[in-house]
């Protein structure tokens, strides 16, 4: 693109299609910062009475903002900003920890605040205790341990490590009785989802889970959280609005006032939406009066300068006083003028007095006497006296206010008289006036040449002056095309200028030309020469020289300054006789000007206005910041965003569109065993879908999920998109739902959902069970009868149906009819390694498991195996007590059917890891009555932790 | 539990305040109410001060727990690193089992069967990089960008973007591009 044309073009567009900096913006939509929450004391701590040694579930939902609490029984949480800060207060020096709300109270204590979470990981234990405390506290909790079963929100698929340290915490600091591990976007959708009494939970949909610092999406399969095909896009809410915060601050580099993240954070929740077509947005934000039109403004708190008002009387009052000064100043200048001048008349009698005075000396004394003096010679007094006198002239007519006469010519007598007749002093002298006489002429003709062009330039005047009159249009065109022709010449320059810099540019190029050929040794070509008769005639023109100056980069250029000065004059001149010339159009308007898209994107406040100046304009930001939940890489975020996500689950649950050539599977899959129902069901998961967290609050998102589903889906499948009722605390209400059902709440129930004292004693802090709305990683595979919980865990991945896609058994089914946690579902004991393989039922089917498993132990890598005989073999910092100690542990003591747990588990580590003396052979007749837990362990241990 | 084991420590150094309160008299602002005679210049505690909990008794919290000390050793780098360290060796141990197991089993497709597929953990849950070309946008404006400025590489609308990108300086030329995650390596 030829730049120049472009710019040429721009000049010419400028002045007439854009606004001007004198229309100042006038916004309308302004919203002031909402003035700082002030922290009310928490509610006194409820009366536990209610709930001692009657192990009501507690329900957390431990979320990277907020925190929730309460008892399951409740209906609504405690809840506050999840982070607590330790500080010494200033006034007192008493130490101070404060939770939530309560850091605000204190204006140190902000800088102090810690949270639990460092963006979407678990990791500062230190403040998870301290805020845990809090939550206890508030329960009221006066019991020597916290004896109730925990529900507690982890992220989906927490890291182990954050897993271990939060079970460490509850099971032997606070010495819970069991705890289970929700994932907080699953209890969320329960809670919308939630089963009529004594029916089954089997919701098909999927849950897009906003949190704080990323996004979920996870499918949910009758209603299990299919978490194999679940995926996290590291965006979240805190992303956004650091986004937010980089937009502004290179928007508004020069803000006076700081903008923090609380502030952005408001913003982002108050003002920012999702387009729900986001390029036709764009499109219609082009036009300068749409982008002012959608603007929010934000006014930030300002102080207006105090502008000190003084009466007449005190600014008369200032102006006396400064006179008076003056008066004083004047006339103490005059008094030393006054002095001086008469030291000067005193000096100037004495001197002639002197001369005067030499009587019939000898040229001697003479000499002495003027030395003594400091004077050299006659000469010498001469002149200080003519000197003298001058002065004393000259200052007696500048106070006679006369001005300057001028000079009268003085006589060069000698100048004309031939050297001849001279003797050597007036040759001397002669020379003297000689050049005297010159410099007098040349004065004389300066002079007039001066007078001369003054007397030009009143005649050019009054020429233009006629011109003007006579056809002021004519006259005014012509000025402007001398205007435009300058502007151009120093727009050229300037492009010259940026040229340069660039080393591949035409300009420079042409520049390392010259340099090579003012360098060379024979500047005229051979050819040249010949016919120019052989002589080189640089610099026989002046122009020639011109040379050097283009080639120096660094010189200043003339050229420049008097462009801009004639500018200067030709725009006075139009503004004061042009009436269509306005200040708009000098140079200097025009080269600061700016667009009208230029300026609604960032209108520009005068320098005084400081109401205005601490105004943030916010057009396309507001969208901007909340496309990038679908568009990460626009923030520099490498990750697929929501619509993509999403589509990239198309194939694994809508069949018609899973081609059959490259998922040959899962076609097989689908038509396997209940065709119809099983695929219209797992298509069914995608056109459900449930927004929950608070940034799914932010407008306009439900509508975008659903034309992106729309897009996605086969074309007339029914989409329902929805918020969930309570988005910030559905995942708290729906596991205090959980807690309350029968599901949880029959004991054989629980079992398979938490981790007991027990079980964590022998684990450690890493396992947890596999339940439907938990993480699978560091899973425990738990089978009750009746329920083969084979799809989705097992089959894994994409081809998910492997296993027909089916969970037929019913979970409450199960319990009621075996009655007994451990019952007969003995042939599950595969477990490790074949945790998701159908079983059958009690059968031959698991002991190859088994055996292979028993093979694998000691040869394969030792932490996955020795983990859970840890107890009395390896000696690790941690405290583990095997299963035969548990008994004798601190805590409530174990129940009865945990200790008989623990003797099941206890008996089949010990089939599948022989100490020496036991019998290995056995271990098929024992199984019929294994145990209840159908372990799996799958994970190696790298960190022989245990 | 001995409530005894935790001795009255009064000189407990403050900022130890994990040790067990329960056995210490209450202190602290909370309690403490502004006297109401109205003499003396009350000293009512402020709103931090009673918003404190730090002398909370905490009668649940087990005494001899001590804390873990991998609880602070780990940074976010180490933690992502351990997980995805962890996921990998689960990888090979599951390879090698499954390569077991059709040695011991010819019918190497039942035996796939049975071993289960990797549990998701956090790093595989993660959302694959983006495939879709996104849509260019003005660096400075946030409208659409069919132009991009040679020597700074941001985005721009139109001309008149392309003059406030002309007169960027580089550093600020370099935060715009930032923004969009384009970092220049300074070697």
């Amino acid at each position: 693109m030829d730049v120049g044309t472009v710019l040429c073009l721009f000049a010419v567009y400028l002045s007439f299609s854009f606004n001007t900096m004198d229309n100042p913006p006038n916004p309308q939509n302004i919203h002031y910062l909402p003035t700082t929450y002030q922290a009310s004391l928490p509610p006194p701590a409820e009366p536990y009475d209610n709930h001692r040694s009657a192990h009501t579930p507690i329900v957390i939902d431990n979320g990277s903002t907020n925190l929730r609490w309460g008892f399951g029984t409740s209906s609504t949480p405690f809840s506050g900003p999840n982070a607590i800060a330790k500080y010494k207060e200033r006034k007192t020096n008493k130490p101070l920890l404060l939770f939530g709300e309560g850091i605000d109270s204190e204006s140190g204590a902000r800088g102090q605040a810690k949270t639990p979470w460092e963006g979407d990981i678990l990791l500062n234990f230190d403040a998870l205790e301290n805020a845990l405390d809090y939550a206890f506290i508030q329960l009221g909790i006066d019991t020597p341990t916290v004896d109730h079963p925990i529900l507690m929100t982890e992220r989906l698929c927490s890291p182990l490590h954050s897993r271990a340290l939060t079970s460490e915490l509850m099971f032997e600091l606070y010495s819970v009785p069991s705890l289970t591990y929700c994932v907080d976007g699953l209890m969320s959708f329960y809670q919308n989802h939630l089963p009529p009494p004594d029916t089954r939970y089997s919701a098909n949909g999927l849950v897009v889970s906003f949190n704080t610092a990323s996004t979920s999406v996870i499918p949910v399969y009758r209603g299990k959280g299919l978490l194999n095909h679940a995926k996290r896009i590291p965006w979240g809410a805190s992303q956004s609005s650091e986004y937010l915060l980089k937009l502004i601050q290179l928007k508004y580099p020069t803000f006076p006032t700081r903008i923090t993240n609380i502030q952005t954070n408001w913003i982002l929740h108050n003002f920012c939406s999702v387009a729900s077509d986001f390029p036709a947005l764009l499109k219609k934000l082009q036009n300068p009066l749409n982008l002012r039109a959608s603007e929010v403004v934000i006014q930030f708190p300002f102080t207006l300068p105090v502008v000190e008002e003084k009466t007449e009387e005190e600014l008369a009052r200032i102006a006396e006083k400064r006179k008076e000064q003056g008066r004083k100043l004047q006339e103490m200048a005059a008094k030393t003028r006054m002095e001086k001048l008469l030291k000067k008349e005193s000096d100037l009698q004495y001197l002639t007095a002197l001369k005067e005075g030499r009587g019939g000396e000898s040229k001697k004394e003479w000499m002495g006497k003027l030395q003594a003096e400091g004077i050299e010679s006659e000469a010498a007094l001469d002149d200080i006296i003519k000197k003298l006198d001058n002065d004393l002239k000259k200052a007696r007519r500048k106070e006679a206010g006369e001005t300057e006469e001028p000079l009268e010519e003085p006589s060069f007598p000698l100048v004309d008289v031939p050297d001849a007749d001279l003797d050597e002093e007036s040759l001397k002298e002669k020379k003297k006036q000689k050049l005297m006489k010159a410099g007098f002429e040349a004065r004389v003709r300066a002079r007039k040449e001066k007078e001369r062009e003054r007397e030009e330039k009143e005649r050019e005047e009054k020429r233009e002056e006629e011109e003007r009159e006579e056809d002021l249009d004519g006259w005014a065109k012509r000025l402007r095309r001398e205007q435009e022709a300058l502007m151009s010449k120093i727009k050229d320059r300037a492009r010259r200028k940026a040229a340069l810099n660039d080393r591949k540019s035409a300009a420079a190029q042409a520049r390392m030309k010259n340099i090579a050929s003012l360098a060379a040794d024979d500047r005229v070509p051979k050819a040249k020469k010949r016919k120019i008769g052989g002589e080189d005639m640089f610099g026989a023109d002046d122009a020639d020289w011109a040379i050097y100056r283009k080639i120096n980069t660094a010189a200043p250029s003339d050229d420049e300054e008097d462009d801009l000065a004639a500018l200067h004059t030709i725009e006075q001149k139009l503004l004061a006789y042009d009436p269509t010339f306005t200040p708009s159009h000098t140079h200097a308007a025009l080269a600061s000007q700016r667009s009208a898209l230029v300026s609604a994107f960032r209108p520009v406040y005068d320098e005084a206005d400081v109401q205005g100046n601490t105004r943030i304009h916010l057009s396309t930001e507001l969208t901007r910041v909340c496309e990038a939940w679908f568009a990460p890489g626009m923030a520099g975020v490498d990750s697929a965003g929501l619509g993509e996500v999403i589509a990239n689950m198309v194939p694994s649950f809508v069949p018609s569109l899973s081609a059959s050539s490259f998922r040959s599977s899962s076609s097989n899959t689908f038509s396997s065993s209940r065709p119809h129902t099983s695929s219209a069901d797992r298509s069914s998961v995608l056109s459900n879908v449930l927004l929950t967290g608070l940034p799914s609050l932010i407008p306009g998102m439900p509508e975008r999920l659903h034309s992106i589903l729309q897009s996605v889906l086969p074309p007339g499948t029914p989409i329902r998109v929805r918020r969930a009722q309570d988005a910030g605390m559905d995942a708290w209400k729906g596991m205090a739902a959980f807690s309350r059902s029968r599901e949880y709440t029959t004991t054989p129930g629980r079992e398979r959902y938490s981790v007991s004292k027990a079980e964590y004693e022998e684990w450690g802090g890493e396992r947890v069970k596999i339940w439907w709305g938990g993480n699978w990683n560091g899973g425990v595979n738990v089978s009750s009868p009746g329920e083969d919980e084979e799809d989705g865990w097992g089959g894994g991945g994409d081809e998910g149906g492997g296993h027909g896609g089916d969970w037929d058994g019913d979970a409450m089914e199960g319990v009621e009819e075996t009655g007994d946690g451990h019952g007969g579902d003995g042939g599950g004991g595969g477990g490790s390694g074949g945790g998701g393989a159908p079983a059958p039922g009690p059968g031959p089917a698991p002991s190859r498991d088994l055996g292979k498993a028993v093979e694998a132990g000691p040869s394969s890598s030792s932490a996955s195996t020795s983990a859970p005989v840890a107890g009395p073999s390896t000696s690790t910092s941690e405290p583990v007590a095997g299963p035969s100690t548990s008994a004798a542990a601190d805590g409530p003591p174990p129940t009865k059917q945990e200790i008989e747990n623990a003797r099941h588990v206890e008996a089949m580590f010990r089939k599948m890891f022989p100490m020496p003396g036991d019998d290995l052979g056995d271990n098929s007749d024992e199984e019929p009555d294994g145990n209840g837990y159908e372990s799996t362990y799958y994970e190696p241990d790298p960190e022989d932790e245990w | 539990m001995a409530l005894s084991s935790a001795s009255p420590s009064y000189l407990t150094p403050i900022h130890d305040k994990l040790m067990p309160k329960h056995v210490l008299p209450p202190k602290g602002g909370l309690k403490k109410k502004a006297p109401s005679d109205g003499t003396a210049t009350p000293i009512t505690p402020s709103l931090a001060v009673q918003l404190s909990y730090l002398h909370h008794p905490r009668p649940f919290k087990n005494p001899n727990y001590t804390k873990n000390v991998n609880r602070r050793a780990k940074n976010l780098k180490n933690v992502l690193t351990a997980e995805r360290e962890r996921e990998r060796a689960e990888r090979e141990a599951r390879r090698l089992e499954r390569e077991e197991a059709a040695k011991a089993n010819l019918n190497a497709a039942a035996a796939a069967g049975d071993i289960p597929e990797e549990a998701p953990t956090y790093t595989t849950i993660e959302a694959p990089p983006s495939l879709i070309p996104h849509k260019h946008l003005c660096d400075i404006t946030g409208l659409e960008a069919p132009y991009t400025d040679p020597t700074t590489g941001l985005r721009f609308h139109d001309k008149s973007i392309y003059e406030i990108v002309k007169g960027l300086n580089p550093s600020i030329a370099k935060d715009y591009l930032s923004a969009r995650g384009v970092n220049s390596i300074v070697k």
